[in-house]
């Protein structure tokens, strides 16, 4: 056997893996060949060095730092859906997201159409008293035994239009001192008397407007009394005693205001009540046979005597 | 024996299996049992103590990422290793390549000032200076491993410093036994030739 194939399988020879021929062969060998003793011990020596090799302790922090990224790694394992609905991994997290859409589109749905509805009223307030004019064309004035369905209050609008020329009380020289718009009735009444002709224009716009305003707050009316103050305490009585809730209370220089929310069916009573107060119109009388609470507005006005 | 292999009891079996299951917790466990050993044979495999470490943290990772494929035809620590001995492989590549310009072989070695840093305490019984040269000697020891090539490496890691079997570093590496034991003494000659050199008489 040759060095080179001794050397070979010296490895093999110091571990013992070796067949019991090979390592009779290579005995013999060791006996006669010194650079082959040599090279057996530099490999034994060599083995030593590497097999001695201390075992290193890993870094204290290892394991933490493994399981911080094993975990964040877990987060992602929850799947998109869920990690893009987890508030706290994602800082803008989609809820936020829609939410900000949603306000946004509601913002831009409301300026587009806020115009329109303007628009859409403005017509509407000249449309019906053109509508109430044709109306009271065909319709005889007093016609309350077929009240046109959903409309009770023009029909009632109309019935009041007829009364109005014949209203006894002239208030001609009160000038609307007051340019509330509860007070644009009153004139109203007066320039009634003056023609025909401004009778058939303005007063319908105006009292289409209150029309409006009476349907939106129930009932409005004017009093004339002799004196406010008392009149209006006793009004509010009148209130107090019918179970009503009073929600607003005006006072100006020449009238007041109280408004009153009322049980719709002690409406009748309180009319009864009112009358030995002082002298009742009804500006806008939004009839509509309804349950519950009705706003009653009542305009007390100083009664203005003519000489 | 290949059935012998497959029937072989796992002691991380239960583990693992939580593990399958999502229980991060059962993994900590598994890390904190094979850290050391994992880390010891990326830090032979590197030479270099935070290359080591981050070598150690990658293979833990993927080995996560991977536990639900893992069949358990080996044990799971033989599975691990072999996670930790490929990632250092690849990594040395990836050295070697960035390396290649330089003078770096067999006459010299990578240096390891990591090892000075890092070395585990010496025993009370040695004296500074017997300390300071075993250092000395452990880092040349370390120095002509980190010589030798990938394949040749990691057979004398797992052998002779790990000391696994040769059936084990053939399930670990996926080469026959003839393969590692022709590897591991052409390493071991490698070895010896380097220590020669730079240790003088051995």
């Amino acid at each position: 056997m040759e060095c080179n194939d001794i050397q070979e399988k010296l490895s093999a020879y110091i571990e013992g893996i070796i067949s019991s021929e090979e390592k009779l062969l290579i005995d013999e060998h060791l006996k006669a060949c010194q650079q082959c003793n040599e090279s057996l011990a530099d490999l034994k020596k060599a083995l030593e060095y590497v097999q001695k090799l201390e075992e290193m302790e890993p870094p204290p922090w290892l394991t933490q730092k493994v399981m911080a990224r094993v975990r964040s790694e877990a987060e992602l394992k929850r799947g998109i859906f869920q990690r893009l609905f987890y508030p706290l991994h994602i800082k803008l997290p989609i809820e936020a997201i829609a939410a900000i859409f949603i306000a946004i589109t509601t913002v831009y749905i409301y300026k587009t159409i806020q115009p329109e509805m303007k628009l859409a009223k403005a017509p509407l307030e000249k449309i019906r008293p053109r509508a109430l004019l044709e109306e009271k064309e065909r319709t005889p004035p007093i016609d309350k035994g077929k009240p046109l369905p959903g409309k009770p209050a023009e029909q009632l609008m109309l019935a009041k239009e007829k009364e109005i020329p014949v209203v006894e009380h002239v208030e001609a020289p009160k000038a609307p001192a007051k340019v509330a718009k509860r007070d644009e009735v009153v004139p109203s009444a007066g320039v009634v008397k003056k023609g025909e002709l401004k009778r058939e224009a303005l007063p319908y716009e105006l009292r289409a407007r209150a029309l409006i305003e009476g349907k939106r707050e129930g009932i409005s009316l004017t009093i004339n009394v002799k004196e406010i103050e008392t009149a209006s305490r006793e009004i509010e009585k009148a209130f107090v005693q019918l179970g009503g809730k009073i929600i607003k209370k005006e006072y100006f220089e020449n009238k007041n205001i109280i408004a009153a929310e009322l049980d719709f069916k002690k409406v009748t009573e309180l009319f009864e009540k009112l009358r030995p107060i002082g002298e009742v119109k009804d500006k806008a009388l939004a009839f509509e046979a309804r349950e519950g609470n009705v706003e009653i507005e009542i305009e007390i006005v100083k009664i203005s005597i003519h000489p | 024996m290949r059935e012998k292999k497959q029937t072989i009891r796992d002691e991380d079996y239960e583990f693992v299996s939580l593990c399958k299951k999502g229980d991060v917790d059962a993994f900590e466990v598994l890390v904190k049992k094979h850290q050391k050993r994992m880390f010891n044979i990326a830090y032979r495999m590197m030479g270099n103590y935070e290359e080591a470490s981050e070598i150690v943290q990658d293979a833990f990772v993927s080995a996560y990422r991977g536990i639900k494929n893992f069949r358990g035809r080996a044990k799971f620590s033989t599975w691990l290793y072999t996670i930790v001995i490929n990632l250092a492989k690849n990594r040395l590549k990836q050295l070697k390549a960035r390396l290649h310009h330089e003078k770096y072989s067999i006459d010299n070695p990578i240096p390891t000032h990591e090892s000075q840093i890092h070395g585990e305490p010496a025993s009370s019984d040695l004296s500074a200076l017997e300390r300071l040269e075993k250092r000395e000697t452990q880092q040349k020891v370390q120095g002509c491993i980190d010589s030798l090539d990938g394949e040749f490496k990691e057979v004398l890691v797992l052998k002779d410093i790990q000391g696994f079997s040769y059936d084990e570093i053939s399930d670990l590496l996926k080469v026959p036994e003839g393969t590692v034991k022709s590897r591991l003494f052409r390493a071991r000659e490698a070895v010896k030739d380097c220590l020669k050199k730079v240790i003088g008489d051995l």
